[in-house]
């Protein structure tokens, strides 16, 4: 499904007129990538959210229109107010249909792993995405994973993936998307309660970290301090000679 | 308690705590979060008596993570002490927390033990905080 978005040519920048946009249900974008010339563009909000609902989500391929021109394009990236999850800004980015592309696809796994089901451990996705190259119409929404057949302290590994055809995985090989984790050992759980209960000292202040410069000046003192004792203890033995 | 192993300066001035939290604010490690809504300083007790609500809510399983660090010392001044004579010595540590900021993360349990998980948690800090994962995310 073709997503066709209608944007026009922005000619006021800055804060102030980015809130009146956005008051408005508009928001500020950018489009670049073609001819090496960012075109800023105001389009509204619903725009967004319907390629965004869509099942491709942010690696979704669109066609944008502006000024009579028709481009195909794809969220680059999305700024947010961390707070409000409200979308801010967009950037777009021109895709040439017949030109392969870098693309981070996300992974789902599927099934209930072995190391899960009967011995007591928990799936830990320690990457979430996969980088591939494909042509935008090629672009998968996930990419599934069965990780049924996983033990404790198993892997998956992007090296284990089964890809169509036309897409090329660029990420390392031996990078670990799902592993089978162990839980905590119940000794473990005990020493970390004893811990916890200790009492700990607030007085206790860490280590500072001198500078090399003050250190050798430390010393260059320490040494200096050495002949200014021996001339006293010179100056006493004159005296006593003295007596 | 959580504090730093090494420091440059013993002592440090208050500064400012305005505006968001532009990094930290994204899931990076776990499925589910915990979403600062206020600014603040969060001491090291505070950071600890969360970690320990929700260790011992989720029992052995899933996995854990800590986003924020006290790195900044806080001093004091002895009681019944007249002003002047120098700042105070250091009493415990804090992060400065912006609104945004990810406190703790979770992975590896039910959306519902990690959002009871949390909700002890967020009792055990000084501001108003939001449970997030990364499918219930709204469009706004």
């Amino acid at each position: 499904m073709s997503f066709k978005i209608k944007a026009e040519k922005r000619e006021v920048f800055g804060k102030n007129a980015s809130r009146r946009l956005r008051r408005e249900g508009m928001m500020p974008a950018i489009f670049y990538g073609a001819q090496n010339v960012n075109i800023p563009l105001t389009l509204n909000k619903k725009d967004i959210f319907m390629i965004l609902k869509s099942d491709t989500g942010e690696n979704t391929v669109f066609q944008i229109s502006f000024d009579s021109e028709i481009k195909d394009a794809m969220i680059k990236e999305l700024q947010r107010n961390p707070v409000t999850d409200e979308i801010l800004h967009a950037d777009f980015i021109h895709i040439a249909m017949d030109k392969a592309i870098r693309v981070s696809v996300p992974v789902a796994a599927v099934g209930e792993a072995v190391g899960v089901k009967t011995e007591g451990g928990f799936v830990d996705f320690i990457n979430r995405e996969v980088e591939v190259e494909c042509f935008p119409k090629d672009i998968p929404e996930h990419i599934e994973i069965d990780i049924s057949n996983l033990h404790l302290r198993q892997s998956f590994k992007v090296e284990d993936l089964v890809l169509q055809e036309g897409i090329q995985v660029i990420s390392d090989p031996e990078t670990i998307l799902v592993l089978v984790e162990v839980p905590a050992k119940e000794e473990e759980i005990a020493v970390a309660k004893e811990e916890e209960e200790e009492i700990i000292s607030e007085g206790e202040e860490p280590e500072i970290i001198k500078k090399e410069k003050e250190e050798v000046e430390e010393e260059a003192e320490e040494e200096k301090e050495e002949p200014e004792l021996i001339k006293k203890e010179k100056g006493e033995k004159k005296e006593k000679k003295e007596e | 308690m959580l504090m730093p192993k090494k420091v440059k300066y013993r002592k440090q001035q208050r500064g400012r705590m305005k505006g968001k939290a532009c990094r930290g604010s994204e899931l990076s490690f776990g499925e589910y979060g915990l979403q600062a809504l206020e600014p603040c300083w969060m001491t090291a007790r505070q950071i600890e008596a969360g970690r320990i609500a929700i260790t011992r809510h989720i029992k052995r399983k899933g996995k854990l993570w800590i986003k924020t660090f006290p790195w900044k010392p806080i001093t004091k001044k002895p009681a019944e002490v007249r002003m002047g004579k120098g700042k105070g010595d250091p009493e415990f540590w804090v992060d400065t927390i912006k609104p945004g900021k990810i406190i703790y993360e979770l992975e590896g349990v039910t959306e519902q033990t990690a959002k009871e998980a949390m909700r002890l948690a967020a009792h055990k800090l000084p501001i108003r905080t939001r449970f997030i994962s990364r499918k219930g995310r709204e469009l706004r």
